[in-house]
């Protein structure tokens, strides 16, 4: 058997609250495509960044090509060829692509005019249409990522580590990378793969390691094994998949937006001319690649932003310049994206967090002073109707695992007395387990007559859930279609731009 | 819980030892004898009456600046302007007190005082809602403006009927400040920076204001996307913490002072920052750190008279032991992240 | 008119030196709030300095050290103990303000003059000095004054056309991506603060030898904070930072004029806090900052 080029053998590291990795190894080849499987939270960035040497192993050895190296450093990875582009990308926003990518690499004075050229020519010849005097803060999030790639390339990387690099793509430029990927490969490089999307190993890996709770469960070849197969291996058991009634009557109208544009100045508008509604008893899907508007639409919707042109209504209010406060007292409910930043406070007890979008409400107050008997009374109630993992609710929001605090912030959410609740990214970074909880969760809340918006970039959730789906792209609604209606490629299509001539409801 | 505050307790205290320790070294510079010197401060500070009521009345102006940090501090605010915001409360406070001398207009001193040094700090807290703009910087020339215009008024219209020196005239007993205890200087106005220390606690973790102030301190963002109107507690915040301040100049001009002078307590800004650091921004912790730094003031002072160690030894110490204060949070800091790695080695090697 | 110029510029000298330092630490991530206590130390030991040893030059590099030392206590406290820049930066302050005052008493006790020295004398330069105008406010000044000629420009080309400024102006953005990148994000952070350790030493030096020809505790008052805003309102670039100085240093020159030619009907306060007035009315309005992303934050590495 011939020599892995790089093997990880016996690989411990341990956080102050959870052990990420437990006796891991294995190995990976030359010319090999290697995907390393698993839910989040399984322990497959841990490792990786220790072979990048972002972190140190408490534990274990690393081998290149039989003999044993040690790494340190990113500086150390890189003299051995090892590069890592991670899901959230290391660039510098307010710098240019040529800068971006020379950073580290260079000593002494610059000459930025024979840079870019170097640039330029290094990503044409790769096929990457970039320009190295942009600004990475004016570049799409697909061109971001090539940056990225390039940076490797700069460095002459033989193995390629890339952490979830899909997450942000459209189905079309998903393929353009597995091409890269393979073309790359091809010249007897070798990459690594980290993901929880059981289609893309499928596609394009040679070799699985499946990983769970921070232990290597599987080591196999993609010839010998099948979706259903690694699935068991990542999560352990079967999960019940989410039993969706079959289509809901029509009823009354609670969100409706009419024309609703957000414009900076002169600038290309980041909505433009949204009209759609939501139903009571309805899950309005919006699927997209992210960066198209979603954040935007959000703001707007809470109240954070003021659009520019049009009107939004909650129950017939005209709720278009409502403060956020209003909105939340009429009715509004708002689980955001980034949970850590928008969605609570860390270093809060669960109690506190529970009232945070509810301070100025008499329901907790009494002449001002907070009734911490009622509010730790009731935070305890929603613990346990939502199997929180949670010694009580004093405990500080930061120590939950993330699939916890997100269902503490659904919990918040749907549990009072909102009418409308905006979901958006959901289940982004939780394990399966609490992944099928939320989904559990917004399908209950459908039953009991909310309208519910769903914004995620995971299409498998927005089929498996929504009743309609509407496909936002550059701001725009690319259509509005009901369930069964669609198929992969063609949202795929229309997540890219692609316009359908056929009408649509609206 | 407990372990942590123990922890807090143990570490600053060696962080207090070592930075006492370190100024007895540098005294020793001076060719006299720190443990002399030393020994002298304790006994006179317990032994006589009048030193140990001087202890608290030095407390007094600095736990009103350090609530004043700390208060701000709480909202992820920075106000560094506590000194002028002090010497706004020092001028009303001189300036309605020579007007109305009475008994009860004492009343009124207090509410011109927390309406006036208020509206100042509240200044800089509009700059930053409206403006966006950095309240350090602010905060921080807003005690030299201030300091230039208590110049100014001390040499014009406070000015002394005697015109001699910059400063004001001495303000009638009627408007003083009630003495707490016979022999010593202690007066009413110790009872309301304790009872100020007390509110502001309840304050913060007992009222729903408290709280919106927290949250905008932990995550402003997650606040503002709530419904929070972070612009109105940055106001309110500035608000309190510059009235805090100004009651500082209240109580050092009609309690202790009984006029108002140039090179008025020049410091006590800098030190109420030092305090709210050490007591870890706890209006209950500000109680006994202000305390302690009364003493090391007192005691600082006490030197000076029987060893002839000048005043800077007050500084020195002051800041010595801050710096050691610091340096004992990143060992607590240390310790807490290593005691939860092995308690989780500990529980996972059962079950694995 | 061109003597008040001339004086703007010299009073203009500290403060650049300070804010060009400021400027770079900042660009890395640092605010270096230990700024005032640096300037203070710089004035003590750069008196110190030139009075033992009767030499200025000397007395400037025991500034340079003295600046030093503070700045390696307050990067090591910042960085490497990771606590917290305003609340370190106070504490040094408060610490160097005793530390310059009870050393002065330990090795010069309580003179019954106060003691001098020779202050840094004005070096015309032959021929330019001439220039009508231009000559006299430009190229009559002192050492450090036309050291800036030099330090300007070189801080400029560093930051912008060096792969050291690369990795200083990245730090400050995303320190993720310069570790990431290989480059030791501390090291360069710490280097970045012991630079304005050195600046701010000559700087506090020039109040003291270049300028008063003696030390007083209050000397500085408030001088290192100027600067300190002068890098935030020069939008954290060397150009800006050398623009705003120039306008800080007028103002103080013209203050100092208006005390010297018999009070007018303005009172002498008002000039004394001209320069902070009118940080605060810059601080207002200036709308929009380059603020480096991740100023103020300690870089936090999973080890």
């Amino acid at each position: 058997m011939d020599t892995p080029f790089f093997e990880l053998r016996g690989i411990d590291k341990y956080f102050s609250r959870v052990i990420a990795n437990k006796d891991v190894s294995f190995a990976i080849n030359q010319g090999e495509v290697l995907a390393l499987l698993g839910e989040n939270g399984a322990g497959k960035s841990t490792c990786m960044k220790i072979l990048y040497g972002l972190y140190r192993a408490d534990n274990g050895h690393i081998y290149k090509n039989g003999k044993e190296i040690h790494i340190s450093s990113p500086r150390d990875a890189m003299k051995h060829r090892i590069s890592m582009i991670q899901q959230h990308f290391s660039l510098v926003y307010a710098h240019t692509v040529t800068e971006n990518i020379i950073l580290g690499a260079k000593h002494g004075s610059i000459n930025w005019k024979q840079e870019h050229e170097q640039i330029r020519q290094l990503a044409t010849s790769y096929g990457f249409h970039i320009d190295p005097t942009k600004k990475i803060r004016d570049l799409s999030v697909g061109e971001q990522q090539k940056v990225e790639i390039l940076k490797a390339l700069y460095l002459d990387a033989h193995l390629l580590i890339m952490d979830e690099p899909t997450a942000v793509l459209t189905p079309q430029e998903t393929d353009s990378l597995m091409a890269f990927v393979r073309t790359f490969v091809g010249k007897g490089n070798s990459v690594i793969f980290i993901t929880h999307k059981l289609a893309e190993v499928m596609q394009v890996a040679d070799r699985i390691i499946i990983m769970r709770n921070g232990m290597v469960h599987g080591d196999v070849l993609r010839s010998t094994t099948n979706a259903k197969d690694l699935s068991n291996m990542m999560i352990g058991h079967e999960l019940s998949v989410p039993n969706v009634d079959s289509v809901a009557e029509v009823q009354d109208e609670i969100l409706r937006l009419e024309h609703v544009t957000l414009q900076a100045g002169k600038e290309v508008p980041s909505l433009e001319d949204l009209s759609f509604s939501v139903h009571a008893g309805e899950i309005f899907g919006i699927a997209g690649v992210s960066g198209n508007g979603q954040q935007e639409l959000c703001d707007v919707l809470c109240g954070r932003s003021s659009v520019s042109q049009g009107n939004i209504f909650l129950d017939s209010a005209d709720i278009t310049h409502a403060s956020i406060k209003h909105r939340i007292d009429l009715g509004l409910g708002y689980v955001p994206s980034d949970r850590q930043r928008f969605g609570m406070v860390m270093d809060m007890s669960l109690s506190e967090n529970l009232m945070l979008r509810q301070s100025f409400d008499g329901h907790w107050t009494r002449y001002g002073f907070i009734r911490k008997k009622e509010l730790d009374e009731r935070m305890q109630e929603l613990i346990d109707s939502f199997s929180v993992k949670a010694p009580g609710p004093e405990v500080v929001a930061r120590s939950l695992s993330g699939g916890n605090q997100q269902k503490v912030i659904v919990a918040r959410e749907v549990s009072g007395k909102s009418q409308v609740v905006i979901f958006d990214q959901p289940t982004r970074g939780l394990d399966l387990g609490a992944i099928n909880h939320v989904h559990q969760t917004i399908l209950a809340q459908r039953k009991e007559g909310k309208a519910i918006l769903l914004i995620s970039t995971e299409l498998s959730e927005i089929f498996a859930l929504s009743d309609r789906i509407a496909v936002l792209y550059k701001g725009k609604i690319q259509g509005v279609y009901p369930r069964g209606t669609l198929s992969t490629e063609r949202i795929g299509l229309l997540m890219a731009g692609y316009r359908e001539d056929a009408t649509h409801e609206r | 819980m407990k372990g942590k505050l123990r922890d807090i307790l143990l570490i600053n205290a060696v962080a207090v030892l070592l930075g006492l320790f370190v100024s007895g070294l540098m005294i020793l510079l001076l060719k006299k004898n720190p443990l002399e010197a030393f020994g002298l401060l304790f006994t006179s500070m317990v032994r006589d009456r009048y030193t140990i009521g001087d202890i608290f009345v030095k407390a007094t102006p600095l736990m009103f600046t350090a609530l004043a940090f700390a208060f701000t501090y709480k909202a992820n605010l920075f106000n560094i302007g506590a000194q002028g915001q002090f010497y706004i409360g020092a001028l009303v406070a001189v300036s309605v007190s020579l007007r109305f001398p009475q008994k009860w207009a004492l009343l009124l001193v207090l509410v011109l005082v927390v309406l006036s040094s208020g509206l100042w700090g509240a200044a800089i807290g509009y700059a930053k809602a409206k403006f966006k703009a950095n309240e350090f910087l602010i905060s921080m020339m807003s005690t030299y403006v201030a300091l230039a215009l208590m110049n100014y008024l001390l040499r014009t219209r406070l000015l002394e009927t005697k015109g001699e020196y910059p400063q004001t005239d001495p303000l009638l007993e009627s408007i003083w400040l009630p003495k707490l205890l016979a022999g010593t200087r202690l007066h009413v106005g110790f009872i309301l920076a304790v009872v100020a220390c007390l509110g502001i606690w309840v304050l913060l973790y007992k009222t729903a204001l408290g709280f919106r102030i927290r949250a905008v301190g932990y995550n402003g963002e997650a606040a503002a996307t709530s419904g929070i109107n972070t612009g109105r507690i940055h106001i309110a915040a500035f608000f309190i913490s510059g009235s805090l301040a100004g009651l500082a100049g209240f109580t050092e001009v009609n309690g202790v002072q009984h006029m108002l002078l140039q090179g008025f307590n020049p410091d006590i800004g800098s030190i109420g920052i030092g305090i709210a650091i050490l007591a870890n921004a706890n209006p209950i912790g500000i109680i006994f750190a202000s305390i302690l730094f009364g003493a090391l003031r007192v005691g600082g002072q006490i030197m000076g008279q029987r060893s002839q160690i000048p005043s800077s030894i007050i500084d020195l110490m002051q800041g010595f032991v801050m710096v050691f204060v610091i340096m004992g949070y990143f060992v607590r800091n240390e310790l807490d992240r290593k005691r939860k790695i092995r308690k989780l080695l500990l529980e996972e090697g059962g079950v694995q | 008119m061109i003597n008040l110029l001339a004086r703007a510029l010299m009073m203009s000298t500290p403060l650049l030196y300070g804010s060009l330092s400021e400027v770079i630490a900042e660009r890395t991530g640092m605010m270096v709030t230990a700024i005032e206590g640096i300037f203070l130390i710089g004035a003590w030991a750069g008196f110190v300095g030139a009075y033992q040893s009767g030499s200025l030059a000397i007395g400037i590099l025991c500034a340079m050290g003295a600046g030093l030392m503070t700045a390696a206590l307050y990067g090591w406290i910042t960085i490497y103990l990771k606590q917290h820049q305003i609340v370190t930066g106070t504490a040094i302050n408060i610490l160097i303000a005793g530390v310059c005052s009870f050393l002065q008493r330990v090795i010069f006790g309580v003179p019954l003059v106060p003691l001098t020295v020779v202050q840094l004398k004005q070096i015309p330069i032959p021929l330019l000095h001439s220039i009508p105008f231009i000559g006299p406010i430009l190229f009559k000044q002192n050492i450090l004054f036309y050291l800036l000629f030099l330090l300007v420009p070189a801080t400029y080309v560093v930051l912008y056309k060096t792969a050291l400024g690369l990795a200083i102006r990245s730090a400050g953005e995303n320190p993720e991506a310069v570790d990431v990148a290989g480059i030791n994000v501390k090291r360069v952070r710490f280097l970045a603060v012991l630079f304005s350790g050195l600046m701010g030493g000559v700087a506090g030096a020039f109040y003291s030898i270049g300028y008063l020809g003696m030390f007083t505790t209050s000397i500085i008052n408030g001088r290192g904070w100027i600067a300190f805003a002068i890098c935030f309102l020069g939008n954290w670039n060397p150009i800006g930072a050398l623009v705003g100085t120039i306008i800080f240093g007028l103002t103080e020159a013209l203050a100092i004029f208006m005390q010297s030619s018999g009070g007018t009907f303005l009172p002498n306060e008002l000039f004394i806090a001209l320069p902070y007035i009118l940080t605060i009315i810059l601080t207002i309005s200036r709308r929009s900052f380059n603020v480096p992303a991740k100023l103020g934050t300690p870089y936090e590495k999973e080890q």
